[in-house]
């Protein structure tokens, strides 16, 4: 374990379950880098985590508090659990493509919406892969999955003009930003403007799966191929076309009221006997 | 204490509130929207939140989220909405985490009729969840008065037991309109045998002990105990686990903690019980209320006729059918749920008197009671019957 590693995450979770050449430990330890140069202590931050590979490997990693929803749900506990918690204790949610963009996209949606102050970090590895890799919302089109043999037909969120940011973008959302694991500073940069954003943050993480993603969907077990085709994916002539950037998205931090200190403010109103 | 004209709505508003809830989530669905309704009034006015949720699935969830940070909370809906808590009620009862659901049932399957009152979620207030291991907490209360109280009961059981306690209630239960008394402070209400448990907070980092213990904390997160919380099963410091040891720890506590301790969960009213009536009629809820006029008038007549009503639903109470008689089990559906699990705990013969979407009528309880005395099988074509 590295410094930051002693310092945020529990020995007995640490090195994670997750397969050799996973590229989620690397999103794990960006989210680490930033919170280190926002000076955050153990204290300040509850942990919250989703289903599958991303959900299960960073659940309880973390030293402080930690929670898991049910697959899809922990955008709607991180509501109730933000009306709870002072407003200087951050929330950070690490989740997967299928717990953001399939079963939980209506709770996310929600979350921007009502300017929920989480920090939600999307660890996308293509594809539902801790079930053994079946298509997902991000796999690029045509691509062989378990579940795709003759290749996925069905539109996903992020390609031929579609994106997922754009939806919660409109939906509200107040920051946005997309990187992938192999990234270096810039990803830390935009983790940082996340969590100091008061009010709902995403970011679209895209990892490398070594296990399912590579062999069946690239058709190699090579992890230096499958990692230059992660990188090549925000490059000319990338999976997802032209206009798929890695940076940030949307950048509206701190600019719309935030979901509990709005609830608080009437409260106050109603209790001082403005409202009745 | 306040003398006030209430419906069962109010009154569970009024309970939720004297209790202590500070965050109620909900989605709108009759009958139970004037819960919502209520509580988006009163809890701004005692430091609480109100969150009108996306649906119900989410509602019970941030519930959850809020309950994990330490607010008590509570929700409220009628069965198409109770149904799809399936998910999350799992995992407060997997987790621990306190908190109080209301199902004011009306009339189903599925959207059925809004307006007319039901009694089709006894099981499903047994098995909210899948995955099996566990044990549930319901209520079932028959009056207005009743609502306020039970809902504060509710609350007091959900934290002491350290899970989710369903208060199942009914359409007429909840819209009816009838006098209440509502204490004014925390001395009345504990004059009314009512007591509140504030919520505390597990210190760790034993967060999930294997014994049949109450009164444990709950995890609270943001206190910075290291408390973990998910949905996998837990080990006793809140790790996930695939052992099967720990496993088997965890749904022996489900279940152990909750069966330990019945004393405190056991409630029905006997009528007329006395002299070991040959004919025992059983209900729970609005229908209840009927009963007890009809075993009055029955009894008049010189019927051997008394009622059981039960006040707690689960877990079942078997030792109130413990005595060989006659029982008829009467109910809010006429697929017969109630019945069963009568049928199950006694050694004596069950009758069903079913109705769909409205109440019985005490005449057609009494010619039911009388039919019963005769040694005949309920036969009228005014009802559904069946001789279990």
């Amino acid at each position: 374990m590295d410094s930051l590693s002693t310092r945020y995450l529990r020995a007995k979770k640490i090195p994670s379950t997750a397969c050799g050449g996973c590229g989620l430990g690397q999103v794990h330890k960006k989210i680490l880098m930033a919170m280190d140069e926002l000076a955050l202590g153990v204290g300040d931050v509850v942990w919250g985590s989703g289903i599958g590979c991303a959900g299960r490997q960073t659940f309880n990693t973390w030293k402080g508090d930690n929670f898991a929803g049910t697959h899809g749900r922990v955008y709607a506990i991180a509501t109730g659990l933000r009306l709870a918690l002072p407003e200087d204790k951050k929330i950070i949610i690490t989740s997967g493509d299928g717990d953001a963009f399939g079963i939980g996209l209506s709770h996310l949606l929600h979350c921007a919406r009502r300017n929920v102050d989480i920090t939600v970090i999307v660890a996308d590895n293509l594809g539902y892969q801790s079930t053994g890799g079946q298509y997902g919302y991000t796999t690029p089109l045509g691509f062989v999955s378990d579940s795709s043999p003759y290749g996925a037909i069905e539109q996903n969120w992020i390609q031929n003009g579609i994106d997922i940011l754009d939806v919660l973008r409109a939906g509200g959302a107040t920051f946005l930003a997309r990187h992938s694991s192999l990234e270096g500073y810039d990803a830390v940069k935009s983790v940082k403007a996340a969590i100091k954003n008061v009010g709902f943050s995403l970011i679209h993480f895209i990892y490398p799966c070594v296990s399912h993603f590579g062999p069946v969907s690239l058709k190699t077990r090579d992890i230096d191929r499958i990692f230059h085709w992660f990188k090549g994916i925000f490059e000319a002539g990338g999976v997802f076309g032209e206009n798929f950037k890695s940076g940030i998205f949307h950048d509206a931090g701190n600019s719309r009221p935030e979901f509990a200190s709005s609830l608080r403010s009437q409260r106050a109103e109603v209790e001082a006997g403005h409202l009745r | 204490m306040r003398k006030l004209f209430e419906t069962g709505n109010a009154a569970i508003t009024e309970g939720a509130v004297a209790a202590g809830c500070n965050l109620f989530a909900g989605y709108p669905i009759t009958p139970a929207t004037e819960i919502a309704e209520n509580m988006s009034r009163r809890l701004p006015q005692t430091g609480g939140f109100y969150v009108q949720a996306e649906d119900e699935t989410a509602s019970l969830h941030i519930c959850i989220g809020g309950a994990l940070g330490g607010l008590k909370a509570m929700t409220a809906t009628s069965g198409p909405g109770y149904v799809l808590f399936a998910d999350p009620y799992g995992w407060a009862i997997g987790s621990e985490i306190p908190l109080v659901i209301v199902n004011s049932q009306r009339v189903g399957p599925i959207s059925g009729i809004t307006g007319a009152p039901g009694q089709g979620e006894f099981y499903l207030s047994r098995y909210p969840t899948h995955g099996g291991n566990f044990e549930t907490i319901v209520l079932a209360p028959n009056s207005v008065q009743e609502a306020f109280s039970m809902t504060v009961e509710a609350f007091y059981l959900a934290e002491r037991f350290r899970t989710p306690v369903t208060l199942l209630a009914d359409q007429l239960v909840t819209d009816g309109w009838a006098s209440l008394s509502l204490p004014e402070n925390e001395t009345e209400l504990n004059e009314m045998g009512l007591k509140v448990v504030p919520r505390s907070i597990h210190p760790g980092p034993i967060f999930y002990p294997p014994t049949d213990e109450i009164d444990v904390p709950p995890v609270v997160l943001g206190q910075n105990t290291g408390g973990a919380c998910s949905d996998w099963t837990p080990t006793e410091e809140g790790y996930d686990t695939e052992d099967i040891e720990d496993q088997m720890k965890h749904a022996n506590r489900l279940i152990g903690k909750i069966l330990s301790h019945r004393d405190l969960i056991d409630r029905h009213e006997s009528i007329y019980m006395d002299d070991d009536p040959e004919i025992v009629l059983v209900s729970y809820g609005s229908p209840s209320r009927v009963i007890g006029s009809a075993v009055k008038r029955a009894r008049e007549a010189g019927m051997s006729v008394g009622c059981i009503r039960l006040k707690s639903l689960w877990p079942f109470q078997d030792k109130l059918f413990e005595r060989r008689a006659v029982y008829l089990a009467v109910e809010l559906n006429v697929d017969g749920q109630l019945v069963r699990e009568v049928a199950r705990a006694s050694r004596g013969e069950v009758h069903f008197l079913g109705k769909c979407g409205e109440l019985p009528r005490v005449s057609e309880l009494i010619e039911a009671v009388d039919c019963l005395c005769d040694g005949c099988e309920l036969k009228s074509k005014k009802w559904e019957t069946v001789v279990w």
